[in-house]
């Protein structure tokens, strides 16, 4: 709070029970509000990744691990489930994400022009369903894709004529019923991000576009797109991220089935964990996830340092 | 006086006039349409959970499915009982959330404002750092974190597992160094001069500035840990330590056939959120641009 | 006693952009008891920190500061026994008018009867009695003001330090502070240090001023003798509105010869400047000193000059006149009486007995 100092122009710092007690007087209390937190992190973030560091070149076992280098590293590169699931998740984060986004930007964009009242009303709408957990979620839409007519979608085609289809037991429409859920999921979050970024373009754009004989879709295109870009960015790097974690969906709808078509990479990471115990294989393979999503945080650092305030 | 040459231009204008704002009335009942349509089908989900939850066992599998009961019943919600736990499950969701909740109010908001607010050497070093841990994802922390509290401490199963690795998260501390950020500094400085210790300027008047910014945050995180699943799910072995999400879970593997029982599990997980969320929808609203991009 | 003494005072900042930078450098001075002393300079040139470090808010690096008898180097602001206003004010928005007011005594456990007395003692010299149980944000600029200058009221402290307290308010109602500032002072016969960077602020409320640049202190000086013997070009620039003119020439004899024109120094100031005979000089000309000859009675024998005037900008009951010696452009303040029209040839009178000469070099005034 105050910077150091000497006492009387003397400028040499000196390691002294006075300078101490002097130290503790004036930041004493700075530290003391981090302590807690710094603690907590030194535990449970920092001593847990060197661990899983150390993990990773180990066969784990509870009673003692053995040094095995990069057999982890190898053996996940030459597994055809490691590939599986990493096209899973591929395919998965291509289909999500993006159109995701681009569902949100035209929700965002129709709202936008609306009065108060609406605009509240349809930010709460597009909000709601995002506080229902992933697991409700998954519940929900296990049911709706229930294979038998009772399930709402078999249902809904069955009206039309269509036959029943075997939605999540079906290793082609597996991974597709999981990614459509999501066009239905909640995109209130990146709405009010959106809406928010638009509020802040200055009105004078779009008066100058209106005197520059500017259509509707031109100034789209050329004030409001431009202008959102660090907000699409911030949510296309965020929805890779979490879309690179999906993991409750697999677990509760198909337990990575049938036969891999949803083992995603973090379904994996459980499975190997968790379900057969081999700890090194599957800190390997978190470190293969962490590395490619630190590789995506890093750009999107380096795109958006300028719209981040620290 | 006009001309006629004048005349006919201002009724062109007119005419002009007339037309745009015909194309404005049209777009926007255009908008309005398209908005409820895509809010029907986003709620489509929910409301079929509570159409589910009201039949009877044999109604639920019948094809094709009755849009709106023909005989609402509260059969599955007692079937949901008769399960055993479910009423303790909630307890231990509200336990863990609510205790989630203030220690991280407490915790992150201390600390945010010691690196918003504070100068003190190595702040800059100490927040970078936890600035990058943010992007290490939970996967790798996972497998050392369960073998440090189910091995080394000993505590599965307990309500200290359940909390213990998230008693403070560094998203919280980011968020509340961004809103302690923007209070100004001058009031820190009046205190001082007020003859104010350190800890009652935080509790004087930094606390009752950043009100709004805490409300969020506690929000945000109740919300959070009582949706939160993978972490209760790996410490929670017995069935009295179990959350509700990781409980729900559990129907879906005992009762494969009773989706009226699941669906009723999932509208009395569901509905404490939606009643947070009604009741605070203003925080919900505001709130989430404190923390991400610049708004 | 309650005088505040620097004795080599310097502050060193680290900054992640700029990295080490002096803000202030070995300030040593003495501001006197019931003294008005404004700290005055254009931004970033160290008052503030000056400020702050006598408030306890940031700590010198290096250099003892007193307060009174008492060397309060490592002391909190809270023993000191000073009280702030701020730019901002920076009044708990949370509390009521009452509550901001009496929150420093509170806190210093006093008496709750004298700290009502106290309270109730500043809201009535302030005119604030109506306003006590408000919040902050339900007055206007100007009651916000008062209310932080009340709260530094009821501590009865030995020094009050007012950061740029005016700079927040309309000039109207600057002005009317102003005034008040200047009676309260006088009322409360206190030690009073005040930062502005509104020069005209510091003429009209300080006994006596600081000029900073760069974190050097420039002079010390009352306003008179700031405004008439300037020390160096620094502060002849920047003190006076519109700043003094500066011509570039070179002294002969008892003239000085510029890039267009010869003027003659007065004989009794010749003296002074023996030394530079024949070297370059820094002709100093306020802009007041720049007569419109119709004005005079007398018909002055020299230093008249005929320029084109360039811009005219009326402010009322005076007018500025700009034109150029050589490269430099010069500006006159003249009386609204005598107009005068742009794109014109004019003849002025260069009013040579009020003239400051400088060393270009050393930008030093020579005397």
């Amino acid at each position: 709070m105050i910077e150091s100092s000497q006492s009387s122009g003397i400028k040499t710092k000196r390691f002294t029970w006075e300078n101490t007690k002097q130290f503790f007087r004036d930041y004493g209390w700075c530290y003391a509000f981090i302590l807690i937190p710094l603690i907590l992190f030194v535990l449970f973030t920092v001593y847990p990744l060197v661990m899983a560091f150390i993990y990773s070149f180990q066969r784990y076992s509870v009673l003692g691990s053995e040094w095995i280098g990069l057999d982890n590293y190898k053996s996940l590169m030459n597994s055809s489930v490691f590939w599986t699931a990493m096209k899973n998740t591929l395919i998965y984060t291509a289909a999500t994400v993006p159109v995701n986004i681009l569902i949100t930007l035209f929700l965002a964009l129709m709202i936008f022009p609306l009065n108060n009242k609406s605009q509240t009303f349809f930010k709460a709408a597009f909000y709601l369903p995002g506080v229902t957990s992933g697991i409700t979620m998954s519940l929900i839409w296990l049911w709706i894709f229930d294979p038998t007519g009772a399930g709402l979608l078999n249902a809904i085609f069955n009206l039309f004529g269509l036959d029943s289809v075997m939605w999540l037991a079906n290793p082609d429409t597996a991974l597709f019923s999981l990614i459509l859920m999501t066009y239905l999921g909640a995109h209130g979050a990146g709405i009010l991000l959106y809406l928010a970024a638009m509020g802040g373009i200055p009105k004078s754009l779009y008066e100058a576009a209106d005197i520059d004989h500017a259509g509707w879709w031109s100034k789209l295109k050329n004030i409001t797109w431009p202008l959102l870009k660090p907000t699409t960015l911030y949510l296309l790097v965020m929805g890779i991220i979490s879309s690179f974690q999906v993991f409750e969906q697999a677990y509760v709808m198909t337990m990575g089935g049938p036969n891999l078509a949803t083992t995603t990479i973090a379904y994996l990471i459980y499975d190997h964990a968790f379900q057969s115990f081999d700890f090194g294989l599957a800190a390997a393979e978190s470190f293969v996830l962490g590395f490619i999503i630190i590789v995506i945080s890093v750009i999107q650092f380096k795109f958006m340092s300028t719209d981040i305030e620290y | 006086m006009t001309t006629n040459q004048q005349q006919i231009q201002l009724q062109l204008d007119e005419k002009k006039d007339k037309q745009r704002n015909l194309w404005k009335k049209t777009g926007l009942a255009l908008i309005y349409v398209v908005l409820i349509i895509w809010a029907v089908l986003t709620f489509i989900p929910l409301i079929w959970m509570f159409v589910s939850s009201l039949k009877d066992s044999t109604a639920i599998t019948q094809v094709p499915p009755q849009l709106i009961p023909k005989q609402p019943t509260l059969d599955a919600y007692q079937r949901v009982f008769e399960v055993g736990g479910f009423a303790r499950w909630f307890l231990n969701s509200l336990i863990v959330s609510t205790i989630l909740t203030i220690s991280n109010v407490v915790l992150a908001s201390l600390a945010g404002y010691a690196f918003a607010k504070l100068k003190f050497p190595g702040r800059h070093t100490i927040f970078w750092i936890l600035l990058g841990s943010m992007m290490i994802p939970g996967q790798i922390t996972l497998i050392p974190l369960y073998i440090l509290i189910v091995n080394t401490f000993q505590i599965a199963d307990t309500y200290f597992a359940l909390v213990i690795p998230t008693i403070v998260t560094t998203a919280n501390i980011f968020l509340a160094r961004q809103f302690m950020a923007s209070l100004p500094s001058s009031l820190i400085d009046a205190a001082r001069i007020d003859a104010c210790s350190e800890p009652k300027i935080f509790w004087k008047v930094i606390l009752p500035m950043a009100k709004p910014g805490l409300a969020v945050l506690g929000i945000f995180t109740f919300v959070a840990n009582w949706n939160s699943f993978f972490w209760p799910f790996l410490v929670t072995s017995s069935n009295e330590m179990r959350t509700l999400q990781v409980g729900l879970t559990s129907f879906r593997y005992q009762y494969t056939a009773d989706y009226g029982a699941m669906m009723a599990g999932a509208v009395l997980t569901a509905i404490p959120m939606f009643i947070v969320f009604l009741v605070l929808q203003k925080y919900f609203l505001k709130g989430i641009t404190i923390g991400a991009v610049k708004g | 006693m309650s005088e505040v003494r620097f004795v080599q005072v310097s502050k060193e900042f680290e900054d992640n952009n700029k990295g080490k930078f002096m803000a202030v450098k070995n300030a040593d001075f003495t501001i006197r008891d019931k003294e008005f002393m404004v700290f005055v300079g254009p931004s970033g040139c160290g008052k503030t920190t000056s400020l702050r470090m006598i408030a306890g808010l940031e700590r010198q690096t290096s250099g003892d500061i007193y307060i009174g008898d008492r060397i309060v180097n490592k002391a909190h602001p809270k023993d000191r026994d000073i009280a702030m206003v701020f730019q901002d004010y920076a009044l708990y928005p949370h509390m009521t008018i009452r509550e901001n007011m009496s929150f420093g005594l509170k806190n210093l456990k006093r008496p709750k009867s004298e700290i009502d007395e106290k309270v109730t003692e500043a809201a009535r010299i302030l005119s604030l009695e109506t306003l006590l149980d408000r919040k902050p944000r339900e007055l206007s600029g100007g009651q916000r003001q008062r209310v932080a200058v009340g709260r530094a009221i009821v501590r009865n402290p030995k020094v009050f330090l007012f950061d740029e307290p005016l700079s927040n308010l309309d000039a109207k109602l600057r002005v009317q502070m102003r005034i008040e500032l200047s009676e309260l002072h006088k009322r409360l016969g206190a030690t009073i240090v005040y930062v502005t960077h509104d020069q005209v602020e510091a003429m009209t409320l300080g006994t006596r001023i600081v000029v900073m640049n760069q974190g050097e202190i420039q002079q010390i000086d009352t306003p008179e003798e700031l405004y008439k013997n300037p020390k160096n070009m620094f502060v002849a620039g920047f003190i006076g509105s519109p700043p003094m003119n500066f011509v570039k020439g070179r002294l002969e004899g008892n003239t000085i010869q510029t890039a267009e024109h010869v003027f003659f120094v007065p004989e009794h100031m010749l003296s002074t400047y023996k030394a530079y005979q024949g070297k370059e000089v820094t002709l100093g000309i306020r802009p007041e000193d720049i007569l419109n000859l119709e004005q005079l009675t007398v018909q002055p024998a020299h230093n008249i000059i005929e320029p084109v005037i360039k811009v005219v900008e009326h402010l009322g009951s005076e007018f500025l006149v700009y034109f150029s010696i050589g490269e430099e452009t010069i500006v006159a303040k003249f009386n609204a009486d005598y107009p005068v029209k742009a794109f014109t040839k004019q003849q002025l009178y260069v009013n040579m007995d009020k003239m400051t000469l400088f060393d270009p070099e050393t930008q030093f005034r020579i005397s």
